[in-house]
């Protein structure tokens, strides 16, 4: 590791209503990997706006490169070789991989951009990473994975000097995993500073040297890596140890009855002749890597997509479900993976987010009786403790955590028996999974059943009764919680490649 | 090394469009149809008289439509540029025709008449964020009464082909002799041609393209999409002065008061051409494909004893359809 | 500001101009929405104080101040105003669309109490409360040009205007002098063909009729069987409108969906288009104008007995132009100067207690032989 390239000092900001940054200090050395941990809502994202020229802070100093400065823009940022790559995903569909690349700096002849030279610089670029993406493909025809590995080449692309990851793993397979584990190897070497932001416990101990820790918009401490284990690190996120052991036996009663059963589904290439059950009071965990197509199986279920064949049964009886709307008649609720696209209606309020779905409860004659929704909205944020200033507050506001749990509200409110739940702790904090974990379980516990798609095996192992595996649109296998191990689960999940 | 994951959307169907070669093949087809159509039912139909007519209509629709395009593009909306068309001509027209100006001066007008109404545009939607629908629509009603105030209410004639100003008519209509040569189409063409260069290959194409794509992501690339803004509606401004002097040579006099449904010409042949309202989709060309539809329909229908009033509802049909298609098109594309 | 407020602030601006400001019709001074001047039985004019005559004053309220239709108007009140020894003040708004405007100079003129007031109406449903409020100062009421069919009862006495269907007659008697050799010597089909207005303005569609049942009155007289098709409205209306099938003189009636230039050119041109078509009306002066246009492109336009016939309706240079080179055969005109000069004398009239009742000021057939005669040429605005 080199010398000192950025020294933030002091740093505050406070937005309407929210202390967002309480004197915050942070430093980075050159060729350091540097993680930066906290709850949602601890001001992680925050600080790295501020250091990146998207907000302007109240006081406090930066200093880089040995000097003083204020980045006004974040292009100001990018010029001086700060650059980050954001935790959603924000490219221009319309517009190939390279002319996604070079935006804004643009290679020119003349009036003329240069596009040829663009896709040849790209091109290196790739090869360079060890990637394999065509610069001349359109961005939204891109699988996730790779849209996040084309954002991952503009940053570094810009000749930088610091380089933040927010949440970069988020929609990487094993695989992409290593593949930018190597890139950041390579850019330590080049003595590029990283800032890496992540959820992932695993992941700091891999890659990173050091660990900062923040929590509700103050420093905690930083500790060396390798020298820290998993309870040192949480133990300064939340203060607690929380961490539990995987479950060992199936908490579900025996006999049961079917609630849900799934029969010869087929949609597309990602469902292919999906067939299983699901009991009363169960957790059933659906495993499986990026594609395996347990989404594409959920929302098939779900009626958010047409299927091509197959039967389903509730309670024993055949429904047809051709929309949500049927889906939700029959009392399966879905929280999907991209809450923001899917889940929430962000320019709304929490309390008409949560009984969306079912709003007919909430009608006093042809009005909507706003009183009766903010009082049950009222209920669930305390017993979710979704932390927002009140039930009026504009979800879009909210930390990513506490919009999942309106999510949650919204079908807890329909009183839906059959939830599918799809990775419902993508991008949340520690505390709030606790929460949401507590919930699941009470949620069986009074006669529901959930089936929970989660891409995080410690996840998957602690939560499930029974764990159903998929692996490229088809339903590879199914373990019993006492049989299932990391390796068994990951064999299910790899297999037929 | 890399284990290589298929880039695959969401649905492996291709769509009809799709596997036909994409929309601006099957708009020309639908062109070439649509020709084929009236000249086998109407005899009428096959003169070069016909054609000239069809071309005669077609330009101030088509150079709106270019116009609008970008601000199509951004994902957002030009509605002033029908009643703005007539309203510029007016404007000119009437230094022309009551102030004695000379023509070429009032031409000149017309355009940047044009640009400023762009301008106000630009600076409503990209500065003080105003929705495009609810912006354009204000200086809609604006060049509506700005027209009738210019002129006092009056028509304007513009100087006819034979007197002295008339030499502009020639521009789009040049008769050598006998022949009658429908000079506009070539600078429809040009105009074509240059658009295309400049949604495609400069930086404030690829930024129109980028706002309509994603207006976030381009902003914290660092780009000043309000300067994006403004730019794709003085364009469209621009153009809606070049097409009021296109009307103006055409026809024989412009009157206060018209002009409300060109803009949704323009902005349906546009549509049909392949832009989409979603933003971030769309051609020049396919565009001029687009508004040719309308013009072919609009002339060729009242050729097969259809009166008026059934004309409207079928290009009211055919601008449904072509705004389903597109819709269906960004459809698939949430589903991955 | 908020986004919202600044968008209902908007909203409210938009709705209030639109309320104040639009017209609506796209009408300019020729076309006028004047109903057919159906002639109204005397009414007995209010107690209007019989006044001397050298003291007469009036108020006249045009359309549109600046047009030159109403410059001729004008200047045709002015000439009678000398002749017969009263006064007048003429007023009007800066354009047809201004109503709101125009309802207050009405209300203004009340106010200094004339002997009479004359009114050509930009939008004749405004005006009823104003016209209520003239009823009860006793101040007579002349609507010229357009007729207010709803106005209260006694309030306007009389209206001087453009028989609009005798109109179009005297444009079917000037087509016919071109014509009538072609229709009684043709072998085969012929076509004549009409352009006329949506049938929302009565005024207009009873010129595009009284055109149609003349024409269908002379090709009968000399021998043909002649048929009106097209457009449902005319044919319906039309008094006789014969049978399409065995028919040798075809009427064909064509109406764009707006009256716009391009619209009417290219419904012309669908007309023109036909080879057997021999003679073609535009019924106002941008169906006219639209014929024109369409006849760029096809140059079959002219006045001799190879070419097309056609006859337009008002003036405006465009028309003039082709009526002097004889692209079109002639056209017929309204008289802007008479209706001035009638309305000032149904006004001395109304004022002195003597009953009165509506005028046709009537167009009048001109040609390039006669287009320069001063008893037409005043009338022939730009």
């Amino acid at each position: 590791m080199g010398d000192l390239i950025l020294t933030m000092k002091g740093i505050d900001k406070t937005f309407p209503g929210v202390h967002a940054l309480d004197n915050v200090d942070f430093e980075l050395y050159r060729g350091e990997v540097h993680a930066l941990m906290g709850e949602n809502g601890a001001g992680k994202s925050t600080l790295m706006k501020v250091l990146t020229g998207i907000y302007k802070k109240d006081s406090g100093t930066i200093t880089y490169d040995g000097n003083v400065v204020e980045f006004t823009s974040p292009r100001e940022a990018q010029q001086a070789g700060i650059v980050i790559v954001h935790q959603e995903l924000n490219f221009l569909g319309h517009l190939t991989v390279a002319q996604n690349i070079f935006i804004g700096r643009e290679y020119m002849k003349g009036k003329k951009i240069d596009d040829a030279r663009m896709i040849e610089e790209a091109a290196k670029l790739f090869q360079r990473m060890h990637v394999n993406i065509d610069p001349t493909e359109k961005m939204s025809n891109l699988t996730v994975g790779k849209q996040q590995m084309c954002e991952i080449a503009k940053a570094i692309s810009h000749d930088a000097k610091i380089i933040v990851f927010d949440e970069p793993t988020a929609a990487l397979t094993e695989t992409e995993v290593e593949e930018l584990f190597d890139i950041i190897r390579d850019l330590k070497k080049k003595d590029i500073g990283i800032i890496y932001i992540t959820h992932r416990m695993d992941e700091v101990k891999v890659i990173t040297d050091r660990v900062s820790v923040m929590r509700d918009g103050a420093y905690v401490g930083t500790l060396i890596s390798k020298d820290s284990t998993k309870n040192d690190i949480i133990n300064l996120m939340v203060g607690r140890v929380i961490y539990e052991d995987p479950k060992t036996k199936s908490m579900v009663p025996e006999g049961a009855p079917v609630v849900l059963k799934v029969e010869n589904l087929n949609a597309g290439r990602f469902v292919q002749n999906v067939s299983f059950e699901l009991r009363k009071g169960e957790i059933l965990g659906f495993a499986g890597l990026m594609g395996s197509g347990r989404t594409e199986t959920a929302r098939a279920i779900f009626g958010a997509d047409p299927k091509d064949s197959g039967d389903i049964y509730i309670n024993g009886n055949k429904v047809d479900i051709k929309s949500p709307k049927d889906a939700v008649n029959n009392g399966i609720g879905y929280l999907s993976e991209d809450r923001k696209r899917y889940g929430i209606v962000v320019q709304r309020d929490v309390a008409e987010n949560s009984t969306m779905a079912c709003l007919d409860n909430f009608i006093n004659g042809i009005f909507i009786d706003k009183k009766k929704e903010d009082s049950e909205t009222a209920k669930y944020v305390e017993s979710l403790a979704i932390k927002t200033p009140s039930v009026d507050q504009l979800v879009v506001d909210l930390s990513g955590g506490n919009q999942q749990k309106v999510v949650l509200t919204k079908w807890l409110v329909r009183n839906c028996d059959i939830l599918i739940f799809d990775e419902p702790t993508r991008g949340i904090d520690v505390g709030a999974k606790s929460d949401i974990y507590k919930l699941m379980n009470e949620l069986v516990k009074e006669g529901k059943s959930i089936i929970m798609i989660s891409s995080e095996l410690p996840e998957v192992l602690r939560m499930s009764d029974r764990i159903v595996v998929m692996c490229e649109g088809r339903k590879s296998g199914e373990l019993s919680i006492e049989e299932a191990t990391q390796e068994k689960i990951m064999h299910l999940a790899t297999m037929g490649n | 090394m890399s284990k290589k994951i298929q880039n695959t959307p969401g649905s492996s169907k291709k769509s009809i469009i799709q596997r036909l070669g994409g929309q601006n093949v099957v708009v020309l087809l639908i062109v070439l149809a649509l020709l084929a159509f009236f000249s086998i039912t109407s005899p009428n139909f096959r003169k070069y008289s016909t054609i000239l007519s069809i071309l005669d209509y077609s330009y101030y629709i088509t150079l709106i439509a270019i116009g609008v395009t970008f601000p199509l593009i951004t994902g957002g909306v030009d509605l002033s540029i029908g009643t703005g068309l007539i309203c510029y001509s007016l404007v000119g027209g009437y230094l022309v025709v009551y102030q004695g100006w000379p023509v070429w001066l009032g031409m000149i007008i017309c355009v940047l008449a044009g640009a400023v109404i762009g301008l106000l545009n630009g600076i409503l939607i990209g500065i003080m964020n105003l929705p495009p629908f609810l912006a354009t629509l204000c200086t809609m009603m604006m060049t509506r009464g700005l027209g009738s105030i210019s002129s006092k209410g009056l028509g304007i004639p513009w100087p006819t082909a034979g007197t002295e100003g008339g030499w502009f008519r020639t521009i789009f209509k040049l008769n050598i002799g006998d022949l009658k040569l429908p000079l506009g189409f070539l600078w429809i063409l040009l105009l074509v041609a240059l658009m295309s260069f400049v949604l495609n290959h400069t930086k404030t194409g690829r930024y129109i393209i980028a706002v309509g794509c994603n207006k976030e992501a381009t902003r914290l690339s660092g780009i000043n999409i309000k300067t994006v803004y403004i730019k794709a509606y003085i364009i469209s401004g621009i153009f809606a002065g070049l097409a009021s002097i296109a009307y103006s040579a055409i026809f024989a006099s412009v009157y206060p008061g018209t002009g409300a449904g060109f803009e949704l010409e323009g902005i349906g042949g546009a549509i049909i051409g392949g832009v989409s309202m979603t933003g971030g989709v769309g051609s020049i060309t396919g565009t001029l494909l687009g508004v040719f539809i309308i013009c072919i329909l609009k002339t060729g229908l009242p050729f097969i004893g259809l009166q008026a009033n059934w004309q409207q509802i079928i290009t009211g049909i055919v601008l449904i359809t072509a705004v389903l298609i597109d819709l269906n098109r960004n459809k698939k594309k949430l589903i991955r | 500001m908020s986004k919202k407020l600044l968008s209902l602030i908007l909203c409210i601006v938009m709705v209030a101009s639109l309320l104040a400001g639009c017209g609506g019709t796209s009408s300019t001074p020729a076309q006028s929405s004047a109903p057919p001047a159906s002639s109204k039985p005397a009414d007995p004019a209010p107690e209007a104080k019989p006044a001397d005559d050298e003291e007469l004053n009036f108020a006249i309220i045009v359309k549109s101040y600046q047009s030159t239709y109403w410059l001729a108007a004008v200047k045709g009140a002015q000439e009678q105003m000398k002749i017969k020894g009263v006064n007048a003040t003429f007023n009007g708004p800066n354009s047809e669309s201004d109503i709101a405007d125009q309802v207050q100079m009405f209300n203004d003129a009340i106010n200094s109490k004339p002997d009479g007031i004359g009114l050509a109406a930009c939008d004749p449903s405004a005006m009823l409360d104003a016209l209520q409020a003239a009823k009860e100062a006793g101040i007579p009421v002349i609507a010229f040009d357009s007729g207010i069919p709803d106005a209260p009862a006694g309030s306007v006495l009389a209206t001087a205007s453009t028989d609009n269907y005798k109109a179009g007659v005297t444009a079917a008697e000037g087509i016919w002098t071109a014509l009538e050799s072609r229709v009684k010597n043709a072998s085969g089909k012929i076509r004549i063909g009409v352009v006329n207005q949506d049938a929302t303005s009565e005024s207009i569609t009873s010129r595009g009729l009284g055109f149609i049942d003349k024409i269908f009155e002379l090709c009968k007289a000399a021998g043909k069987s002649p048929a009106v098709v097209g457009n449902d409205y005319y044919v319906g209306k039309a008094k006789d409108k014969g049978n399409e099938g065995s028919a040798d003189v075809i009427i064909e009636v064509r109406v764009p969906s707006q009256t716009t230039t391009e619209l009417c050119a290219t419904e012309a041109s669908a007309i023109l288009n036909q080879s057997d078509t021999i003679g073609v009306f535009g019924s106002n002066q941008v169906a006219a104008e639209g014929i024109l246009t369409a006849n760029q492109n096809l140059g079959v336009l002219g006045s001799t007995d190879d070419k097309v016939i056609a006859v337009g309706f008002d003036a405006g240079s465009i028309i003039k132009a082709a009526v002097k080179d004889g692209t079109m055969y002639g056209a017929v005109t309204q008289s802007p100067l008479k209706m001035g000069e009638v309305t000032i004398d149904l006004l001395i009239a109304a004022a002195k207690g003597e009953p009165v009742s509506d005028v046709d000021t009537g167009g009048a057939w001109y040609n390039k032989d006669n287009m320069e005669d001063p008893s037409i040429a005043p009338n022939l605005y730009d």
